[in-house]
């Protein structure tokens, strides 16, 4: 059920209502609300359930940056009301697509208003810019007939009272104090009466104003409540309660959007990190930007037309921006060039949402981050999340020098599990890296992210000192294996019951996309894991460097971009 | 040790749990069934408890039934400090002993609602414990709003919680399952948050712990 009512602001609770860590209640018209406020002040109010088992997310656990379900433990971030984390999938990114609805909302006179439709700016309150917020008094009774009985609230015989457009009421006295009572209605026959006094008073003024409120209002609900109960109470609202979807619990969805660049972000700030490398504040031009999980990249894409890929650095909640680092690369075919040289603070980009092809494993009892250079940017995002909910890490940095030490704040955090490794030779490194990974064992797991070359030696010692291949994770930049696209052969898509033929020169993402298939893809040069597709039977020649050696042998999988078949045919998984 | 005949989701035991885990004391949990065994009517249980109720401690010999007055001799006895129940304070005193008295209220109200959804009390009147309980959560919620007016974190005045807040707060926690929300009760529920960040603080089933303030401390101020 529609209402004209749903479209209409309602305060829904005094500021002093939600300090922080706390979770409130709250109901309109039948609609329950959870609100809370974020440690950087925002106020959410969201639909009162978990989208997994419907409980309520007002008995849930405000952490600062997000709010936690008391039952099986999902946490929703601050403004999006995304899901950034299942307990029970540890090891998978929840789906972009699994949100809590969130409503409107406002602060405004030391009161939060919400509207379940509500739309524009809250009407001015004249008169009550430095108002005392009173204390609020829930009333068993339809909203008119409170509003109704609000006309005869007076505390000297002064006291005249109007009934305002909105339906709020004014009482005045001939000294000029003044009261204005908004109704909030609860549901049918439950309301809470929210008033403003309009000047600001302090110490002994103050306890005896608000006394005198609490005391006229709850006169004037006893009588109120008794009128009520001679009436026929009213049917309750009947608010359309959305069906928890039950795909809920398989994680994470498949996205079917192409390489997509919804979202524009403005450059806030641009600033030099390290010696070559700058950062990058994106901040969404209007709304909110999408919930990331540790790990995940955006593509962006630059005004030169090309498209590259960098990771969120952000820790866990913060989703009013998100941080890049861009390196100067001196090879640049134009992307890093063009961010340095021509980006600048104002400037619109247009980016990607943020997907998520590195996840982050938090059923771990112990996690090793190895980082080189600019590999660092996906690995500070995971640790700040593991820091976050108190899991155990360490972080290994590898860079040339001081000077090269990027997002030295944000390292800052990890305190004791920061080691930083400092000018090391490639043999040097070889050494640092066998002490670090000495001890493979039970539930451990390593994140690599860095060049190339280290990466490739990193996994082999890895190897060698017994870590298994499921434990290790890592992410390239960039794919140099010199890619063969000379054969020629047949592709059967298994669901879409299609057989493509993919000529010499062409990829099988281009024919997927030439003959209307929708794929995703993010890096197209084998790096990014975006585009990959499941293998039901063939033989594959592997030329990426996303999957590991274990998965290529298995050969269950392929990267469509760069990756082609050994055989004459290959049936695939779409 | 103390011996305390204790019955798991019974909010009057819980206060007494409550107690000797804020004060780190030591005690020995005697299960009496009370539901569905009844245990607590039976002949061996009245010859303990003449009164058939729980909770009941055994101390070195000393019985004493009756959850508020267990609170005041374990406190007065094992509190080192004197803040749960501070014997030199006859204002304060006084003020804890109507608040005790308040929480035999919600056990008549609140706790009465919970017996007749939870536990098959069918001859309770639940539609009046209900508006009962909502009678003494309305004084209590505009008791603790002036509280926090006037800077207090607590039931009754000072800077340490009292044995008031442990009678008060199981059957309060546990309303929702007499059908009682408190989303009227802003001021309860922001006290029950900092309830739960006393240093010691335990859990029994139907109620969650909170999650850290900010700072480690357990005032809410905003």
């Amino acid at each position: 059920m529609t209402t004209d009512l749903q479209s209409n602001w309602y305060p829904i609770a005094s500021s002093s209502d939600l300090p922080k860590r706390h979770v409130y209640q709250a109901q309109l018209l039948g609609r329950e609300f959870a609100v809370w406020r974020a440690d950087d002040g925002y106020v959410n109010v969201w639909e009162n359930r978990c989208l997994h088992r419907g409980v309520r997310l007002s008995i849930g656990i405000n952490n600062g940056t997000e709010l936690r379900c008391q039952y099986h433990g999902w946490r929703y971030a601050n403004r999006t009301a995304g899901c950034t984390y299942i307990p029970a999938h540890p090891a998978d990114a929840p789906a972009r697509t699994i949100c809590n609805n969130t409503y409107p909302a406002q602060e405004a006179y030391g009161l939060v208003w919400a509207g379940e439709l509500a739309v524009g700016e809250l009407p001015a309150i004249d008169g009550f810019e430095s108002a005392t917020v009173l204390r609020p008094v829930p009333i068993m009774a339809p909203q008119k007939m409170v509003n109704q009985a609000l006309l005869g609230y007076a505390w000297d015989d002064t006291c005249e009272s109007a009934e305002n457009s909105d339906g709020s009421v004014t009482i005045t006295a001939t000294d000029g104090s003044a009261v204005r009572v908004f109704v909030q209605p609860v549901d049918s026959n439950h309301s809470v009466a929210r008033a403003l006094y309009n000047r600001k008073v302090a110490g002994e003024e103050r306890i005896a104003l608000l006394k005198r409120h609490s005391w006229l209002m709850q006169e004037l609900r006893d009588r109120t409540e008794t009128q009520a109960a001679r009436q026929e109470t009213p049917a309750p609202y009947e608010p359309v309660i959305a069906k928890v979807s039950e795909d809920l619990v398989d994680i994470p969805a498949i996205s079917v959007d192409g390489r997509k660049a919804d979202l524009r972000v403005q450059v806030a700030r641009k600033e030099m990190t390290a010696d070559g490398i700058a950062s990058l504040r994106l901040e969404a031009i209007k709304d909110q930007l999408p919930t990331f999980q540790p790990g995940a990249h955006i593509d962006v894409h630059l005004p030169n037309g090309l498209v590259r890929q960098y990771s969120v650095t952000n820790g866990p909640g913060e989703t009013d921006h998100y941080t890049i680092g861009v390196k100067r690369e001196p090879d640049s075919r134009g992307g890093s060039v063009a961010i340095h040289d021509t980006v600048g603070e104002g400037d619109v980009l247009a980016i990607s949402a943020p997907r998520n092809n590195f996840p982050l494993r938090r059923d771990a009892v112990h996690t090793i981050f190895i980082a080189g250079g600019i590999g660092v940017t996906p690995l500070i995002a995971m640790a700040r999340a593991l820091n976050a909910q108190g899991l155990e890490f360490e972080f290994h940095y590898f860079v040339q020098s001081d000077d090269h030490v990027a997002f030295k704040r944000e390292l800052s955090e990890f305190e004791g599990a920061l080691n930083i490794h400092k000018g090391q030779s490639p043999k040097e490194t070889g050494e640092t890296l066998t002490e670090v990974l000495a001890n493979p064992g039970y539930a451990r797991h390593v994140y690599i992210c860095g060049p190339g070359p280290m990466l490739e030696a990193t996994r082999q010692i890895a190897a060698d000192k017994g870590w298994a291949d499921e434990a290790v994770h890592f992410e390239y930049f960039k794919n140099t294996t010199e890619l063969d696209d000379s054969n020629s052969f047949e592709i059967d898509l298994a669901r879409s019951a299609m057989t493509l033929t993919v000529p010499a020169g062409k990829s099988i993402l281009d024919v997927l996309r030439e003959n209307g298939i929708n794929m995703s893809s993010s890096c197209e040069q084998g790096a990014c894991g975006t585009c990959r597709c499941g293998v039901i039977e063939g033989d594959v020649i592997h030329q990426d460097v996303y999957l590991s050696d274990g998965e290529k042998a298995e050969g269950r999988s392929i990267m469509t971009c760069v990756s082609r078949a050994a055989s004459n045919r290959l049936i695939l998984d779409i | 040790m103390i011996k305390l005949y204790d019955y798991e989701l019974s909010g009057n035991c819980y206060k007494l749990r409550l107690l000797m885990s804020f004060l780190g004391v030591e005690y020995e949990s005697k299960l009496i069934d009370f539901y569905p065994g009844n245990q607590h009517k039976s002949e061996g249980f009245r010859q303990i408890n003449p009164l058939g109720q729980l909770p009941v401690v055994d101390d070195d010999g000393l019985v004493l039934r009756d959850a508020q007055a267990i609170l005041v001799y374990l406190a007065s006895k094992y509190d080192a400090s004197g803040k749960w129940y501070p014997r030199d304070n006859p204002a304060l005193l006084g003020q804890i002993s109507q608040w005790l008295a308040f929480a035999d209220g919600i056990t008549a109200t609140a706790s009465a609602a919970r017996l007749h959804d939870a536990l098959f009390y069918t001859q309770i009147d639940v539609d009046a414990a209900r508006a009962g309980a909502n009678t003494l959560f309305r004084i209590l919620d505009e008791h603790l709003y002036f509280a926090e007016e006037a800077g207090q974190d607590w039931i009754c005045p000072g800077d340490h919680p009292t044995i008031a807040d442990i009678a008060c707060f199981p059957y309060i926690m546990l309303s929702e399952e007499g059908g009682v929300s408190r989303m009227d009760y802003p001021a309860i529920r922001r006290w029950c948050d900092r309830f739960k960040r006393i240093p010691g603080f335990t859990v029994m089933s139907g109620v969650f712990p909170a999650g850290p303030a900010v700072s480690g401390s357990i005032v809410s101020a905003a």
